[in-house]
């Protein structure tokens, strides 16, 4: 009788515990993941690279146990959604379409990526902060008009941030390079060729007047319609007026063309700015080398190379090549990396998902990151720039060498210093 | 010296690729807006021969050509032949077909810089001490064999002789018995080849883009305007014209008014001699 109540009363406990333990359990199960909107073009190379990177980190937040809401690992989880907003001919309602999705039919928790041209991050600013969704613009958009309207009408747009860059100080940076080479090298006569757009003759025109400010000699300033594929003429010219430097930005495939003709030519003048092309890391393989001493891989924000400077850029790449099979694709790759890690740090401050407490967070964010220090300007959203990596968060030039791009600018981060063409000595 | 020779590069270049929109016109009154699309459907099929098949490149090179050709008369037999005789449908269908075989390119992913085709010929020369690379002299050469083999093709073999008839009467042509629907199924055929032809000697320079091919449908449809449409002789003439304009342009005035001397002399075509330099049937049909 006593062996029989005894046996009851463990039974008892046994269901008593496992109903008990069965929901904690369950609640364990169901705890919900934070869902990332991700808006970006991707059928071009700066929106498949930031895609990429994004993922990475995700899966690298998530093997930790996710991001730690108030005690509960909540992991992240992805909702991509192609903007085709660099495709030629695409209007920009297609973008702003892929974000309103987004918000209403996928029901995300915070937005990460694009639109990547600047007019459809620009209009996806009223959108996003309609929905006040906290957005991180990882992807393109390097209009100053961005920052400037967040700064301008805080309320309303305080929803938003940007890890990319402004091109003001991205040419700031190029101009400060550009005197580098100056007294390094004893080079002082440029050669501007631009693509015929916008952001390319904004670009050509400040490079111009900055460096005529400080003695450069401009011997030549052109402006190449997109699709060209031959620059024979330009380059001719570039040769007669003993150009050392050529400058150039372009966002065109067949920029590519450019390269190699001077290649072909051994034009004694070094090609730097911002080459499209020279940003795939196929690029040395598909010109035959032909791309060798080029600096025309720029980064408005460091870590898709890794150097020594940047410790974290190094680990990024390595997991990238290792997910991939390939070095960090195109210009956001590395921002599209970090954009994640920046809401898990301010999710995990705040302690919520609260946009409101997500943005104060955000708005006090010090941490480190694969371009150095992060920091957002608390007005504008800016992240701050800085040529010191413990300042802030650093461009970064690379140049081919033997089939490597290696990080030559700014001295700070450098792998190694600037290599002229053989046929320039 | 040098915009003589960087000249004459890019004049053959417009031979090339206005060649076939030209042979397609002038046989069969068909303006082929899907010639863009099919310029680069060689180079993406190349490609894809290459370096996923792992075909070698001069079988590729045959295998894609013949591959565009196939694609060309069955643009032809599956969905121009039913609108043949009604021009707004044909440039209507004919773009249509274009636009969806490159959008559907990239679609698929061919889009990047990774698409690149190796030049036949490696190398730099200097020609009366102008550095030009081998692959842009192999286009001259080509572009002046493909010519002179059209000429024999169209004037010594009954095919060719047969697609002539077609272009100057079609009624009297058919009375003689050269089946109408079957010459342009071949001109079809053989003018999508000729575009891939112009995109295999072409596209090595450069990436393979989609968006080449909508740079390569107006830069067609500017010489045959200019040149007169269906005009082979015209289309020599125009694209020197637009070829010197071009490179004279950039060296004289500012590259990014290339395209608008082009546009320019389209214009001024239009309004002095409507019917092209050549275009001496559309002439005609003018004045009646």
């Amino acid at each position: 009788m006593k062996k029989g109540r005894i046996l009851v009363g463990i039974v008892f406990l046994f269901f008593t515990m496992v109903l008990t333990v069965t929901p904690c359990m369950a609640a364990k199960e169901k705890v919900d993941p934070i869902v990332l909107g991700v808006a970006l073009p991707m059928g071009h190379l700066g929106g498949w690279g930031c895609e990429k990177g994004m993922r990475l980190a995700v899966e690298e937040i998530n093997a930790k146990g996710g991001v730690n809401v108030a005690g509960v690992r909540r992991p992240f989880k992805l909702e991509v959604l192609d903007t085709r907003d660099l495709e030629p001919g695409v209007p920009i309602s297609e973008g702003l379409l892929a974000v309103e999705k987004l918000i209403l039919d996928k029901r995300v928790d915070f937005l990460v990526g694009g639109p990547e041209r600047s007019e459809g991050a620009l209009a996806a600013l009223d959108l996003i902060s309609k929905f006040k969704k906290v957005h991180i613009q990882s992807g393109g958009c390097l209009s100053p008009a961005y920052t400037k309207k967040i700064a301008e009408n805080y309320d309303k747009y305080k929803y938003c941030f940007r890890i990319t860059g402004d091109v003001m100080e991205l040419m700031g940076d190029m101009i400060k390079t550009l005197e580098i080479i100056r007294t390094q090298q004893k080079l002082d006569r440029v050669f501007i060729m631009v693509q015929d757009v916008a952001h390319a003759r904004a670009a050509g025109d400040i490079v111009k007047s900055g460096l005529e400010k400080k003695g450069w000699s401009i011997v030549g300033h052109e402006k190449w319609p997109t699709g060209a594929s031959d620059f024979s003429t330009g380059l001719f010219k570039a040769k007669e007026a003993k150009a050392q430097i050529l400058f150039s930005w372009f966002d065109m495939p067949e920029s590519s063309v450019m390269v190699k003709q001077w290649y072909d030519m051994k034009l004694p003048m070094l090609p730097i700015g911002y080459i499209d092309p020279s940003l795939d890391p196929n690029f040395w393989k598909a010109s035959k080398g032909n791309c060798a001493y080029l600096v025309g891989s720029c980064y408005p924000k460091a870590g898709a190379i890794g150097t020594a400077a940047l410790p974290w850029s190094g680990k990024f790449v390595t997991s990238y090549e290792k997910k991939y099979g390939i070095m960090p694709e195109g210009q956001w790759a590395a921002t599209g990396y970090m954009g994640p890690y920046v809401l898990a740090d301010a999710i995990e401050r705040a302690k919520t998902v609260d946009s409101e407490a997500v943005i104060a967070a955000l708005e006090k964010i010090d941490m480190a990151g694969v371009w150095g220090r992060t920091k957002f300007d608390p007005r504008s959203h800016q992240l701050i720039s800085s040529d010191d990596p413990e300042q802030g968060a650093v461009a970064c030039w690379a140049q081919w060498i033997d089939g490597k791009k290696l990080a030559v600018f700014p001295p700070k981060i450098a792998s190694q210093q600037l290599t002229l063409p053989p046929w320039m000595k | 010296m040098n915009l003589f020779v960087y000249g004459v590069v890019n004049s053959i270049t417009l031979v090339l690729i206005a060649l076939g929109f030209t042979l397609v016109y002038g046989v069969s009154r068909l303006p082929n807006f899907a010639h863009g699309a099919l310029y680069i459907l060689t180079g993406f099929v190349t490609w894809t021969f290459l370096h996923k098949l792992g075909i070698n490149y001069t079988a590729a090179v045959f295998l894609a050509l013949i591959f565009t050709g196939l694609v060309g008369a069955a643009i032809y037999q599956l969905l121009l032949v039913r609108v043949r005789g009604m021009p707004d449908s044909e440039i209507m269908v004919s773009f249509a077909i274009g636009v969806a075989i490159m959008e559907s390119l990239r679609w698929k992913g061919f889009v990047g810089s990774s698409f690149v085709l190796s030049p036949f010929i490696e190398g730099t020369v200097n020609l009366w001490n102008v550095p030009i690379d081998l692959q842009r002299i192999f286009i001259v050469v080509e572009g002046l064999v493909v010519v002179a083999l059209l000429w024999l093709f169209t004037h010594q073999t009954k095919i060719g002789l047969a697609l002539r008839a077609i272009a100057q009467d079609e009624h009297a042509a058919m009375m003689l018995g050269i089946d109408s629907d079957l010459m342009a199924v071949l001109a079809l055929a053989l003018g999508s080849s000729l575009a891939g032809v112009a995109a295999i000697a072409i596209l090595p320079l450069s990436n393979i883009t989609v968006d080449a091919g909508y740079n390569v449908l107006i830069y067609a449809i500017a010489v045959c305007i200019v040149g007169g449409l269906g005009s082979w002789v015209g289309v020599l003439i125009a694209a020197f014209v637009l070829g010197f304009g071009q490179i004279l342009t950039a060296a004289y005035i500012a590259p990014h008014y290339q395209m608008v001397v082009t546009l320019f002399v389209i214009i001024l075509t239009l309004i002095v001699r409507p019917s092209g330099f050549m275009g001496r049937q559309k002439e005609i049909e003018e004045r009646v």
